[in-house]
Order: structure tokens, then C-alpha cells, then sequence
């Protein structure tokens, strides 16, 4: 399954994920999509190496669809923002 | 209310200090992620899922109205302009800037206020009756009490790496609104035959994975012993709780395992021991000068009125969020935290400022937050009922329906969580939409609804007369019911009625369990009362043929 890598910004906690230029972008549509397991790893070791450059914390892969979309809700939630406030988080600004 | 004395302040001012550094340490590097966690959770900062969660406590639950403006004004400043309260009467911003977080611990520092003791595995803010000195059925104020065992256990060397967080639970009252016996320790203060005060103390109470309820291994304890029975208490668990595994490490395990009589036994011999240490024994000089803190206010000289009016809505209101107070002519009001619909625990800043202006205006100044996640003015006049009414309903706090099936408990969830299997506040939306016709909720009259997002049970699931556990199952949120749980004097823990329900399934389960208790209640009888007496079996053949 592909998957995404995200971690929770320093600074302020925002939810990122590391996009295909090595940026770490607030928007999962901007996220680079890993295909395979190997690739995967290989976000790993970029995401400790951010952690080392104070940039994130917590960088994890995820799955995503072939349509681009989290297969959990919790991170569903993480690219939004509360279901329950759609005036707060990612969504607030779409 | 408890003021801070200069020690208080230093010790306060210096932590601020000392975690702005760390703050400051981290965000430059020279402190790993790794290292820097535990000092945050020391000073109550999380990292959940959209952002940094800081909670900030509330000793007790009592705020003056400067405080109240001063986490309005942080809310504002530093936050999206909102706060959440708990079932631990604290307070979370779910939005801090790391960076700013220092900046907010001053502003918490000049009113008296921090984050201290709100995580970790520490004696954690102490919790007590929201009512404390304005019920007209409690022995003593418990909020003395609460404070004495806050000194005791704040910054106490052997306390603060504990095999796992405690909590500890005060009331005064025979009717327990503090849910103290599902509490590490819970206290109940009675007067005995002598009227001298008396503490009753229950151990190993909790909810999570594992609820269970306290039992009393303490019995009428002296107030001048109080701190010495809880030493003792916290010894036996420090010596014996297993730090090797953080589910059997609460000391309700370990009451569990070797028996109330034997923990009883142990305390006892460590007991004597405190106590003939002495440093423990509390002078009456020392209870007196902590009581002072708590004296009454000055209230008039009145008469109870009757302050219904010919506004129904206003009546409804007095009937339903108005308790009686111990001195006539004053009431005390329920600030329902739980619009219909709304999210429950959530109140922008702007109505914290309302409530803090009312508080100033006419109620001796005092706020209190509930476990119910509700606010307490406690020392309205009755003839002030209908204007505070008024400003509470223009600021969209005036619901009716304290205690009743829309005054859900709810957990953040997976909306905010990050140990969260499933969302809990849509969950509570739902059947509040759902049960919003006033009339229909004051016929089924008290019911406690409880829902958590996992297993940790911040929600009270485990004592909500309906529980509601959020679960995963394969990625698809699904929601446990169980019945006849209950936090208060008569504590139980629900049982699990069957398999769980689909988020649009909910309402709908609630509504037969609800048909089944009205067509099988007797006259009087609340939910849980026909719970008891007809047992789980009607309501789970009806939900599960219904569904
Ligand atoms: S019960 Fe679980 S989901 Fe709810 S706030 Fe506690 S830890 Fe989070």
C-alpha cells in the first residue's frame, strides 16, 4: 500500500509531511507518496534526519489509498482537522 | 479561596523559570525530543494530534474570576480563541505554540495558576465536590482537605516518579458528586457520633483498562493522622507497585491482587510508623490557617424566596441547573457547559469572560468546574437567579439540562487525541440532537451519559449510567455500550451490553434503551434505579432485536 510521511512540526505542533523536494509541507496533497517498502525506509532516515535539524518530531509512515486519501481516521483527522470544528486546522483555510 | 503564600509563589515562579529554559534548550537543540518529553509532561504540555495540548489545573476546581479572565485572555492570545474542560476539573488548550508556552506559564504564574501535577506519574491535581462550601448537605468544606493533601504531595521527593499517575479524590458530603471511589484514594469526611470529623479512605478505585471500585481501608481516620494514613497508603504502593508494566502498575492492581484486608493490614503497620515519626501530624494551627483560606463568604442575612417567574424557560432552567444552598436566600447554579448539539466541555473566551463577570457581580467572586465538565457559580443570591439567567442564555450557556440525558461527559476523542481509537464528540452531538426536546429529557429526568474515545476512560465511560466506548475495528470507529455504571455514592461499573455499534447506529441504540426503561420504570424511578432492579437482560434483548 502507498504510504506518506508525517510528523508534527517543532515549533508548533502543525501536522507536516515530507513532500518530494525534501520540504516538509502542511498539505498532504503535497506529500511525496512512497510506493515501496524500501522507499519507505528510506523516508524514514530522512525524517530522523529532520527530527536531528530540529524541524519535526515523530516522523511515522502511514497508508493512503491509490486515490491519495489516509485509510485511517485518525489520520484523516490529523490532514483536516477536528471533525467537529471544520472552522479549525487544514480545513479552515480550504 | 486559597491564596498562595510566599513559598508557593517562588516555587511556581522558579518552575516557569526553569521550563522556559528547557523550552528554549529544545527548540535550539541541545535537548533531544527524547529528553525534553518527560520535562514537558512535568509541566503538563502534550503533543496530540493536530498540535501541542497544554493543560493547565485547577486545584480542586475552585477559580477566582481573575483567573477565569486570565485563561480567557491566554485562550485569545495564544490560542484559537477557546478552551476544554475536563473531567479532572482542568482546563486544555488544544493549540500552543511550543515557543509560547513559557510566555503562557507566566501569564498562568501571576494569578496563581500552572501546569504543575496535571501529568505524569506524580500525585495529580487532587479533585473534590464542585458544590464544596455552598451545599447544604456537606460536613465540612473538602476543598481544607484537598489543599492539605496538595502541600503534602506537591514537589514530594518520593512522589514524583510513582510507579504510575495518582489520583486522589475529596468529599464531604454523603452524596459523593466527586466520583471519589473510582479514585487511587478517595475521601469521604463525615462528623462522627462526637461531631468531630472523621475520614473515611478508599483505596484502589479507578477506571481505564481495568475499572474497578475503591474499598474502604481506612476507616475513620483522625484529621491530625490524615496525611500520615495517605503516607503510609502511598509507602505500601511505592514499595509493592509494579513499575514493570505500566497496566498493573496503578495501585488498584495492587489492592486487587493481595486483597483489601491485606492492604488494610499493610497501611496499618506503616501507619504506626508514620506516625511515630510525627513529622506528619497535623496541628489544628495548620488545619485552622489552611480553613481560613475558606471561610465562608460574607453572605447576607435573607430569607429563601421562590424565584420562579411567568418565563417557563427561565423556571425550567431553575428547576433544573438550581441547587440548594446551605445559607438561605442563596442558590447554587450549574453553568451547563453542554449546548445541544454543542461540544461538550468547550467554552470560547468571550463566555468565559461572562461567567468570570458574573462570578465578580454575584457570586462572591468564586467559579468552580465540575467533573462533569460543567461551571459552578456557588453563591448566587436567589434573588439574582433571573439576571444571571439571562446573561448566561445571551452568551449561549443558559441549557437547562444539568444531570440530565444531553449533560453528556465526553472525551476529546480522535477530533483531538492522540491515543484516541475513536471519535467520542461526535458521538455526543448526535444523541444530544437526538434527545434535544426539553420536555422528553425532563421525562426520562437524571441520566448520566459517558462517552470515551479509548479505554483510558477519560470520559467515565466505566460510571456513566450509559457508557459509550469509542473502538477500533479495522480502521472503522465503533461504539461499546454498557449499563448501570455509576460514580457516585453508590458506585458501580457498567456492564457491556453486547456488541458494539456503528456511529449512526448510536442514537438509535440509546432511543430502545430508553423505550425499554420507560416501559418498564416504576414510579420515581431514575434510569439507573430501574437498571438495578430489572437487571441488563430487557434492554439487551430489545436493542439487540431492534438492531
Ligand atoms: S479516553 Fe482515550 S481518547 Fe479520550 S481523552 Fe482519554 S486518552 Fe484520549
Amino acid at each position: 500500500m502507498p504510504q506518506v510521511l508525517t510528523a508534527n512540526r517543532l515549533s508548533d505542533g502543525e501536522v507536516v509531511y515530507l513532500a518530494s523536494d525534501g520540504a516538509w509541507v502542511e498539505r498532504i496533497a503535497a506529500a511525496k507518496v512512497f510506493t515501496s517498502p524500501a522507499e519507505g525506509e528510506s523516508g524514514l532516515h530522512i525524517g530522523a534526519a529532520a527530527e536531528r535539524e530540529l524541524k519535526i518530531v515523530h516522523a511515522y509512515l502511514f497508508d493512503i489509498t491509490p486515490a491519495g486519501k489516509p485509510v485511517k481516521m485518525r489520520e484523516v483527522i490529523r490532514a483536516a482537522g477536528p471533525t467537529v470544528r471544520r472552522d479549525l486546522g487544514k480545513q479552515a483555510a480550504l | 479561596m486559597y491564596r498562595y503564600d510566599e513559598f508557593d509563589q517562588k516555587a511556581v515562579d522558579e518552575r516557569v523559570v526553569q521550563f522556559s529554559g528547557q523550552v528554549a534548550r529544545r527548540l535550539s537543540g541541545e535537548l533531544t525530543e527524547d529528553e525534553f518529553k518527560p520535562l514537558r509532561l512535568m509541566n503538563g504540555l502534550y503533543l496530540q494530534l493536530h498540535a501541542y495540548m497544554l493543560r493547565v489545573a485547577i486545584p480542586y476546581g475552585t477559580l477566582s474570576s481573575k483567573q477565569l479572565r486570565m485563561l480567557a485572555h491566554i485562550a485569545r492570545k495564544y490560542d484559537k480563541d477557546y478552551a476544554h474542560f475536563t473531567t479532572r476539573q482542568n482546563l486544555q488548550y488544544n493549540w500552543p505554540r511550543l515557543a509560547d508556552v513559557p510566555a503562557i506559564l507566566a501569564d498562568l504564574a501571576t494569578v496563581e495558576m500552572h501546569a504543575i501535577q496535571t501529568s505524569g506519574n506524580c500525585i495529580r491535581n487532587v479533585t473534590s465536590d464542585h458544590f464544596a462550601g455552598a451545599s447544604a448537605d456537606e460536613v465540612d468544606d473538602p476543598r481544607i482537605w484537598s489543599e492539605i493533601i496538595r502541600q503534602w504531595s506537591t514537589f514530594h521527593p518520593e512522589f514524583s516518579y510513582l510507579p504510575r499517575k495518582f489520583k486522589i479524590a475529596v468529599t464531604a458530603a454523603p452524596k459523593d458528586r466527586a466520583a471519589i471511589k473510582v479514585h487511587d484514594i478517595g475521601i469521604i469526611i463525615r462528623r462522627d457520633a462526637a461531631d468531630v470529623l472523621a475520614f473515611d479512605v478508599y483505596v484502589g478505585g479507578g477506571q481505564g483498562r481495568t475499572p474497578l471500585i475503591g474499598h474502604m481501608i481506612g476507616e475513620s481516620i483522625a484529621a491530625e493522622d490524615l496525611l500520615a494514613y495517605l503516607e503510609a497508603t502511598m509507602r505500601v504502593y511505592n514499595q509493592y507497585g509494579r513499575r514493570d508494566n505500566i497496566y498493573k502498575a496503578r495501585i488498584k492492581i495492587l489492592v486487587h491482587q493481595i486483597g483489601a484486608d491485606e492492604m488494610r493490614r499493610q497501611v496499618a503497620v506503616e501507619f504506626v510508623e508514620v506516625k511515630a515519626q510525627g513529622a506528619l501530624a497535623l496541628p489544628q494551627v495548620e488545619i485552622d490557617r489552611i480553613a481560613a483560606y475558606f471561610a465562608s463568604p460574607a453572605f447576607e442575612t435573607l430569607s429563601d424566596e421562590n424565584p420562579t417567574t411567568a418565563n417557563p424557560a427561565f423556571n425550567v432552567w431553575l428547576e433544573n441547573n438550581v441547587a440548594k444552598h446551605k445559607v438561605p436566600g442563596y442558590a447554587i447554579v450549574t453553568v451547563s457547559l453542554k449546548p445541544i448539539g454543542g461540544i461538550p466541555g468547550d467554552a470560547s473566551a468571550a463566555q468565559m469572560d461572562v461567567v468570570a463577570g458574573l462570578a465578580e457581580k454575584c457570586s462572591f467572586d468564586e467559579v468552580r468546574v465540575s467533573h462533569e465538565q460543567n461551571l459552578v457559580l456557588a453563591h448566587v443570591r436567589q434573588r439574582d437567579l433571573l439576571t444571571v439567567w439571562q446573561q448566561l442564555a445571551a452568551a449561549g450557556l443558559g441549557t437547562a439540562n444539568y444531570g440530565l440525558i444531553t449533560d453528556i461527559i465526553a472525551c476529546p476523542g480522535l477530533d483531538y487525541c492522540d491515543l484516541a481509537n475513536a471519535r467520542s464528540i461526535n458521538i455526543a452531538q448526535a444523541i444530544s440532537t437526538r434527545f434535544a426536546n426539553q420536555d422528553r429529557q425532563r421525562e426520562i429526568g437524571e441520566l448520566k451519559l459517558k462517552i470515551s474515545g479509548c479505554i483510558n476512560a477519560c470520559g467515565h465511560h466505566h460510571v456513566g449510567h450509559i457508557g459509550i466506548l469509542g473502538v477500533d475495528k479495522k480502521g472503522v470507529e465503533f461504539y461499546q455500550i454498557t449499563l448501570g455504571g455509576s460514580g457516585d455514592e453508590t458506585a458501580s461499573v457498567g456492564e457491556i451490553l453486547g456488541p458494539a455499534f456503528g456511529e449512526a447506529d448510536v442514537p438509535d441504540a440509546i432511543e430502545t434503551l430508553i423505550d425499554v426503561y420507560f416501559a418498564k420504570r416504576s414510579p420515581g424511578e431514575r434510569f439507573l434505579d430501574t437498571y438495578r432492579r430489572v437487571g441488563i437482560q430487557p434492554f439487551r434483548e430489545k436493542l439487540y432485536a431492534a438492531h
